[in-house]
């Protein structure tokens, strides 16, 4: 009796723990703030609720700066000095801001060429100030021309449609983004040019083309061919060819690494690409979908829709941030590839877009510009996002055991996150826990990495138990011995009184 | 000469894959209910290598188990090749009944089958560099059954090398057939449902009305 009585009290006390639990953790789920669905993708790669890593904090117009509205938003640009270059399209003009995004520190309009003439911008699409000679490049879409001035606007270089054999002069000349690297080489996005970027070398004299984007192995591919191979020269000037999408924006890394993007629907490979100075693509045996897995179908229009970058930009600590286009969202990557968050949405609300197109980031805060609202919308980053992001970039450098307390904090937000199961993995493993390693392991669903702590558990366990096992292992072999021995005499005596029976 | 209990058979049969079918056939041994045990076993073997496999060579998708593949790839194969067997070498005078040949063929999948399980029991104790044991075993397994499938056919049936051959092929091609007609039947069957239901509702409807 007494016994049953222990037993109820120890349920109830289970009961109301489960109940404390319960509404704890309740409580904690309702943290996020954000008006859309916050996800991330599992091991299986279907999306999953999950914290959300940044959160739309504020927006940014032209009438918050006071120099009136934005028109057409289409690039921003954080130089080395921290102040954000935005271009104003549909006003013509670049203005300069501080790292606060509160206050206009200079708007450039006019510029003064070489000769002493001024010049005024048409529709400018891309920005970019190089760190090591303060020079500001423009891509002056309608200008045909991409001018390099310094800050108070004295134009030093204009590059214009090139002379080649490589330039068909039948093509027009819109640059659309535009970067240079360390060595003064300028690299322009062209709408119509599907065999890369036109590089220039740093006196503007037209070098080739940089980082095209390779024609995926599809089937329709593969048929062309076929029939490339038996059609005659008159068929096959009336057959389709088979060119990859040129490539959509780009951005530096501080090693000196140009990332690619390209937006497009119908191309699944090189969407997002990291290039060598040889222009050979590193990221080519990642196998990461870039963006969204599935594409999306919207019941209303009847249409299904697939993630497009339309921008990508490298943060300080070498996160990779991918603009959709689509979707709105933001994807946010570490520098191996891995999806660290997602946020942002289509809609009309704080952190809502309706046609994004630039992003940037400073620190904690990522900036995206939407062309067609006019502002820019910053999100600031959460305690989870600060706690995945310490974690991650320890990982990454290979400080595991330092990655392990982040790890574990991470795991008190989302018990979801499976990066921070293979960091406390391979934390655990070089510390020797292979226990603990290989639980970490089981609950990344990472065979790999149990792979390894299984390793080192079995070597361990073996030379601590040699003893017990070999005795084990003697007494079972001497059994079976003895077993197969004492059968093997009595069936010879059994059949020897059969015989002598029979007989 | 040879009075072997039924366990003592499906050892002999497994131990003398060139005259231990054979041997049965002189001796009309062989019993249905080892038979069934057999194919159960592979049935349950086939389970376990998805279910329970050592987690460093492999992760099952935990989301989703449905035994319904599992049972088509193992008890629903191995009537296939019976019947279809029959069905072939009826015609092509061998000598077999429907039971003998699922008795002699289940007999056949022994090492087969004892093979899956000694993986999957090795599969917790080895690493990922030391997997060729397991695929050691894995192919031993395999080409034993397969010697004994061809020995069982061909004592089961009183056939010669050639015709043993052409008449395993002929199988493969009858429950290729087989299974194609019962995935035509399902469908169509499907169809005939959905239609009557229709008719059903469309009634239901006007009767209400």
């Amino acid at each position: 009796m007494v016994f049953v009585q222990q037993k109820l009290k120890k349920l109830v006390v289970i009961a109301l723990a489960g109940i404390m639990t319960a509404a704890f953790s309740a409580s904690l789920a309702v943290s996020a703030e954000e008006h859309y669905d916050v996800y991330n993708y599992d091991r299986w790669n279907e999306a999953i609720p999950s914290q959300a890593g940044y959160l739309a904090s504020h927006s940014v117009s032209g009438q918050d700066l006071g120099i009136g509205d934005f028109s057409a938003p289409s690039d921003i640009f954080r130089d080395a000095y921290d102040r954000f270059f935005i271009v104003d399209t549909g006003n013509h003009r670049i203005v300069v801001t501080n790292s606060e995004l509160t206050e206009v520190v200079k708007i450039l309009e006019e510029f003064t060429l070489p000769d002493g003439s001024t010049t005024t911008l048409r529709d400018p699409e891309g920005i970019y100030v190089s760190p090591e000679s303060d020079l500001i490049y423009i891509a002056d879409y309608n200008n045909s021309r991409v001018l390099v001035c310094d800050y108070e606007g004295n134009v030093t270089m204009e590059i214009t449609k090139p002379e080649s054999e490589l330039f068909s002069s039948e093509l027009t000349f819109l640059p659309q983004r535009v970067i240079a690297d360390k060595a003064g080489n300028v690299y322009v996005v062209l709408g119509n040019i599907t065999t890369g970027a036109a590089m220039f070398n740093s006196d503007g004299e037209f070098q080739g083309y940089y980082g095209a984007n390779t024609v995926e192995a599809t089937s329709q591919v593969i048929v062309n061919y076929f029939w490339k191979l038996i059609s005659t020269e008159k068929m096959r000037s009336k057959s389709a060819r088979s060119v990859p999408t040129g490539i959509t924006s780009f951005d530096l890394d501080d090693e000196g690494f140009i990332y690619t993007c390209t937006q497009s629907t119908s191309q699944k490979t090189d969407t997002v690409k990291k290039l060598n100075p040889a222009g050979k693509n590193l990221f080519s045996n990642l196998g990461v979908t870039w963006g969204d897995f599935e594409s999306l179908y919207d019941v209303n229009t009847a249409r299904s829709y697939q993630s497009m970058i339309c921008d990508i930009e490298i943060s300080d600590d070498g996160n990779i941030n991918c603009l959709d286009l689509t979707s709105g969202r933001i994807f946010q990557y570490d520098k191996e590839g891995n999806l660290l968050f997602i946020f942002g949405s289509a809609s009309e609300q704080l952190g809502g877009f309706t046609e994004v197109s630039a992003i940037e980031s400073i620190g904690g805060r990522v900036l995206v510009t939407d062309s067609r609202k006019d502002y820019i919308t910053v999100f600031e980053e959460t305690d989870f996002g600060s706690i995945v992001h310490e974690a991650t970039n320890l990982y990454n450098g290979g400080y595991y055991e330092e990655a392990l307390d982040p790890w574990y904090k991470v795991l008190q937000y989302d018990g979801n996150y499976r990066r921070a199961f293979l960091g406390i993995s391979a934390a655990l493993l070089v510390e020797g826990d292979y226990e603990g390693s290989m639980k970490y392991a089981k609950l990344a669903d990472s065979p790999y990495r149990y792979n390894r702590a299984f390793e080192g558990w079995r070597t361990e366990f073996l030379s601590a138990h040699l003893t017990e096992i070999t005795v084990i292992v003697c007494v079972i072999a001497a059994g079976g011995v003895g077993a197969y021995l004492y059968l093997k005499k009595r069936r010879k005596s059994t059949d020897n009184g059969k015989e002598a029976e029979t007989v | 000469m040879m009075d072997l209990t039924n366990r003592q058979w499906v050892k002999h049969a497994v131990t003398h894959p060139f005259e231990g079918f054979e041997d049965m056939r002189w001796k009309k041994a062989g019993s249905m209910k080892y038979a069934i045990i057999i194919v159960l076993l592979w049935f349950v073997a086939s389970v376990f290598y998805n279910r329970l496999y050592g987690f460093q060579f492999y992760v099952s998708a935990d989301k989703m188990f449905n035994v319904i593949p599992y049972i088509v790839r193992t008890i629903v194969l191995f009537l296939t090749w019976v019947v279809g067997n029959w069905a072939v070498c009826t015609l092509l005078d061998g000598e077999g009944t429907m039971k003998n040949i699922f008795v002699y063929s289940a007999y056949a999948l022994v090492p087969y089958v004892v093979s899956i399980y000694l993986d999957v029991f090795m599969s917790h104790f080895l690493i990922r560099d030391e997997f060729v044991f397991i695929e050691a075993v894995r192919y031993i397994g395999l080409g034993w059954s397969v010697i004994l499938v061809f020995s069982a056919i061909k004592s089961v049936h009183q056939y010669s090398f050639l015709k043993t051959i052409v008449a395993i092929a002929l199988t493969i091609a009858a429950m290729l057939i087989m299974l194609f007609l019962l995935v035509l039947l399902l469908s169509l069957l499907q169809q005939v449902y959905v239609f009557v239901y229709s008719i059903y509702t469309e009634i239901a409807y006007r009767l209400k009305v």
